[in-house]
């Protein structure tokens, strides 16, 4: 076994009093006061996380064609300055990773999940595109909430909505993970101890990742692993938006047929009539079509249980019978996000 | 009352007379996290040693409570209905989770050094 890998932050997380846990081979921040009271902090002001481990490669620009080739959205055509969130399909259109694109005047930063890292480099060397690994030199800091953009203006330049900034030290966008507007900053590993106590400083209080997963899920965000796998689609995932490139991609031919047809896995979104919670592999039937829960949680805001549950086919009804531990729950499918 | 026991499994217990009440400890409650939702047993519900008791649904991830003795139960804290998180606020206090009848004493339990050593 390697050992687990650490970010620049491990020792101020540490004396922060986090809980750390293993992810995807990095220890990092669970929670710091608590998984509920910080994703009400984001809720209802900001947080800011250490997601440095996610992976980030600079990418020339020089080499767009190919990189389009490998996913499933149209990064070619995007304006300079914007963020895209795209997915790098295989052959047979499943999901190798769920990733942003930061594009730049010269250059893109990819930024992919943790878990993906290696695979995602292994992919581009296949397909002969080279970049620069920047995971371990940089940091990446999520600043997140209802009051995120207002705070951190008086920090940096706030861009547009999914568009991107490199300005002084900072290499960021305005994107996110919890449903919130905010920041997503690459800076270099020297630089950030500076730049939190900065974020401290305003009121922004650190949040790890068990409200990360708490406020994506509530956002109706998939987690790679979950929700998308190399076993199921961007169509099968509800990721149709996604699929915007024109041009040929890497399994275009089956997420067409998917399109097409409407016969494959289908994704969807339930809330409980229960307390209990519908955990990730929970069985579950609805109109004799069986599906299993990919993630299930509390939600903080709504106070039931909600989760994304993915059915072998599209199930005609909406009621659905949860077998959580012996015990038959019913649920429905919602079919708008969770938080209006 | 003697002094408060714990299990290998995270709970502990005081026993009192016949009577023994029932929690989990402060380690368990932090290990958890949030804790959102418990599932309390009926009163008169009969368990033997190791039986689940108490499903206790935290933001992390579900966990069970154990039955450190034979023995029935008389009174659940139903204010856990209403406020699960006195079990993250007042693990060994208000957080209680089960009075019971004791059927068979058995108060092999550790105490808390022996516990603290054991989690440490």
């Amino acid at each position: 076994m390697s050992e687990s890998k650490t970010t620049s932050l491990y020792d101020f997380h540490l004396s922060k009093n986090a809980k750390i846990i293993d992810f995807a081979g990095w220890s990092m921040p669970f929670s710091y006061d608590g998984t509920l009271k910080e994703h009400h902090y984001v809720r209802e002001s900001a947080g800011y996380f250490d997601v440095s481990h996610m992976g980030r490669l600079r990418l020339n620009y020089s080499q767009i064609e190919d990189i389009n080739y490998l996913i499933c959205s149209d990064l070619k055509n995007l304006s300079n300055t914007k963020a895209l969130y795209s997915i790098f399909t295989s052959e047979e259109g499943t999901a190798i990773d769920d990733v942003i694109f930061w594009k730049f005047e010269d250059d893109l930063i990819l930024i992919c999940n943790a878990s993906n890292t290696s695979k995602i480099k292994t992919h581009l060397d296949i397909h002969s595109i080279t970049y620069e690994d920047l995971t371990t030199s940089t940091d990446l800091i999520a600043v997140q909430g209802k009051n995120a953009i207002d705070i951190v203006s008086n920090i940096m330049s706030i861009p547009d909505k999914f568009s991107t900034l490199k300005e002084g030290n900072y290499v960021y966008a305005r994107t996110g993970y919890t449903g919130e507007d905010g920041l997503e900053v690459m800076l270099d590993t020297k630089d950030t101890l500076s730049f939190i106590s900065e974020l401290e400083a305003k009121g922004i209080k650190p949040c790890g990742l068990g409200s990360r997963d708490t406020l994506r899920l509530e956002a109706s965000l998939p987690l790679y692993g979950f929700e998308l796998t190399d076993e199921i689609s961007p169509i099968e995932a509800g990721l149709k938006w996604t699929v915007t490139n024109k041009d040929d991609y890497l399994g275009k031919n089956v997420i067409d047929q998917q399109i097409e047809s409407k016969e494959h896995k289908h994704l969807k979104r339930f809330k409980l009539h229960a307390k209990q919670i519908a955990r990730t592999g929970t069985i579950c039937v609805s109109d004799g079509v069986e599906g299993i829960v990919t993630s299930g949680n509390i939600s903080p805001i709504l106070g039931y249980p909600i989760g994304f549950v993915l059915f072998k086919s599209n199930p005609a009804d909406d009621l659905v019978e949860f077998d959580i531990r012996g015990n038959l729950i019913e649920g429905n499918l919602i079919y708008k996000r969770f938080l209006s | 009352m003697s002094e408060t026991k714990y299990l290998e499994t995270h709970e502990w217990y005081i026993v009192d007379g016949d009577n023994v009440t029932v929690g989990i400890s402060d380690y368990a409650q932090g290990e958890l996290g949030d804790i959102v939702f418990v599932t309390l047993p009926e009163v008169g519900q009969e368990f033997n040693k190791g039986d689940a008791i108490v499903e206790v649904e935290a933001t992390k991830t579900v966990a069970e409570a154990y039955a450190p003795m034979n023995c029935v139960i008389t009174e659940v804290n139903l204010t856990l209905e209403t406020e699960p998180e006195l079990i993250n606020n007042d693990p060994v206090g208000e957080g209680w989770m089960v009075k019971a009848e004791i059927k068979e004493m058995d108060d092999s339990g550790m105490s808390y050094q022996q516990y603290e050593s054991f989690i440490s």
